[in-house]
């Protein structure tokens, strides 16, 4: 007996339950992408971009991410010497394009390697 | 666009000086692009309830600004756990116990409720509220201090393992610590036995004290402690370990000693003193004087007893049922 009200309260929809996981899923989740943020934005700036083109193509590529994150991100990878930036006139607009500068090239080839390996351990683990 | 430019606006004001002309430049290339993007789907520009969602989705003023500040703290992470014990360790050992006992001596002490009347009961909490607020400021400064200077000092990271202390079970009592404690039962047991303190009148250096009818009452119930005390003591040096049973039988031994004293200190123990040399009035006036001092100390054995209760049920939970 103890077993059927054992497995109709699990079986049963919960919604605390699928909330609670929801939320736990989505923390993870985020905190995955997050990591992957600025591989991303500087494999995408091996063209040159304006920020919201960036956003563009991320979101384009399944790597939605927002303007209070993206900006800040890439005033950081500008301060450590990985982007370069110029502010330029286009459609009558100032817009402030980046790129890798040489730096960059050579940490996104490093970093490409080191993501390729987590990758492959990643696999073998599963 | 007047609520862009107020958004704008906003968050310019939370942005670091140097650099807030660059930041809302293309903060404002982005939303504004994102707006043309959307009239250009629906085909008629958009009105300010419809700008707002595009708002909203970015952000408060004050969240977006934060995100291009350098993260803050008054105390980093390496020594925060330090702060958090001793700011706990603060108020549960020394705020609260004050809290209470100011609370006790409210409840049960009608001599402090009329010397401290209405307000004035309050304002005697002035000098906890002086504790609180210097001791967490100065705790709080200390500590912020000691977090920007410990990254020169390598203060955290200048460690060594075999420094570290030895793990401590909580659960385990000391067999020096029983035999002590036994010792000094037996002792005071034997000594109090031989000075035969079962009367209650007593002749020390040519002064004569009559105590309380109640005290033989009380020096039995206290040879029925000991003795209980003496079995507890016998029980941890087979098994020197706290068990909820042993940890039960603390809690019992400690409560009933704490109420037999108070007990006592309430019964007017001293009923009269006598001695050459001193008046009648004199003797009458000590004895007062004394027994007025136990009752309005009462107070204190209740408050020492409730603490002590306190610990012992938080052992007995410690151990657990299994124990």
């Amino acid at each position: 007996m103890w077993y059927t009200v054992y497995a109709i309260h699990y079986m049963s929809p919960s919604t605390s339950t699928d909330s609670q996981n929801d939320d736990r899923f989505e923390n993870l989740r985020q905190e995955l992408r997050r990591g992957s943020l600025p591989l991303a934005v500087l494999a995408a700036l091996r063209t040159e971009h304006y920020g919201y083109t960036l956003r563009k193509t991320l979101a384009d590529h399944g790597m939605a991410i927002d303007e209070g994150t993206l900006y800040p991100l890439l005033r950081r990878l500008e301060t450590q010497g990985l982007l370069v930036s110029q502010w330029r006139e286009e459609d009558k607009r100032n817009k402030r394009f980046y790129r890798l500068s040489p730096d960059g090239k050579l940490i996104l080839k490093q970093l490409l390697i080191e993501w390729k390996s987590i990758h492959e351990s990643l696999e073998d683990i599963f | 666009m007047a609520l862009v430019d107020r958004y704008l606006h906003a968050v310019k004001f939370w942005l670091p000086r140097n650099q807030k002309d660059d930041i809302i430049a293309e903060l404002s290339e982005d939303i504004r692009s994102q707006i043309e993007d959307q009239e250009a789907a629906i085909g008629h520009k958009l009105t300010d309830a419809e700008v707002e969602p595009i708002l909203k989705r970015c952000g408060s003023p004050m969240a977006v600004a934060g995100r291009y500040l350098p993260q803050q703290s008054l105390i980093g992470p390496a020594l925060f756990p330090i702060y958090s014990v001793i700011i706990r360790s603060l108020v549960l050992y020394f705020l609260l116990p004050w809290m209470l006992v100011w609370l006790g001596v409210t409840i049960f002490s009608p001599d402090f409720r009329a010397d401290h009347p209405g307000a004035a009961l309050f304002a005697s909490l002035k000098p906890w509220w002086l504790a609180c607020t210097y001791s967490l400021f100065f705790n709080t400064l200390i500590f912020a201090v000691l977090d920007r200077s410990q990254a020169r000092l390598h203060l955290v990271n200048d460690w060594n393992p075999s420094a570290l202390p030895a793990v401590r079970d909580r659960d385990v009592i000391s067999r020096g610590s029983t035999i002590f404690q036994l010792t000094v039962v037996v002792a005071t047991l034997a000594t109090w036995i031989q000075l035969d303190a079962f009367r209650s009148v007593f002749h020390i250096f040519g002064t004569t004290l009559t105590l309380s009818s109640r005290w033989p009452v009380f020096f039995w119930a206290l040879v029925v402690v000991s003795l209980a005390g003496i079995g507890l003591s016998c029980l941890t040096l087979s098994n020197p370990r706290w068990t909820r049973f042993t940890a039960s039988f603390r809690l019992g031994i400690d409560c009933y000693s704490f109420a037999l004293f108070y007990w006592l200190f309430r019964s007017n123990m001293l009923q009269s003193l006598s001695a050459s040399g001193l008046s009648f009035a004199d003797a009458a006036n000590f004895v007062r004087s004394f027994n007025q001092w136990t009752a309005s100390s009462a107070i204190w054995v209740l408050i020492i007893g409730a603490l002590v209760a306190f610990f012992d049920v938080r052992r007995i939970l410690r151990v657990g049922p299994t124990a």
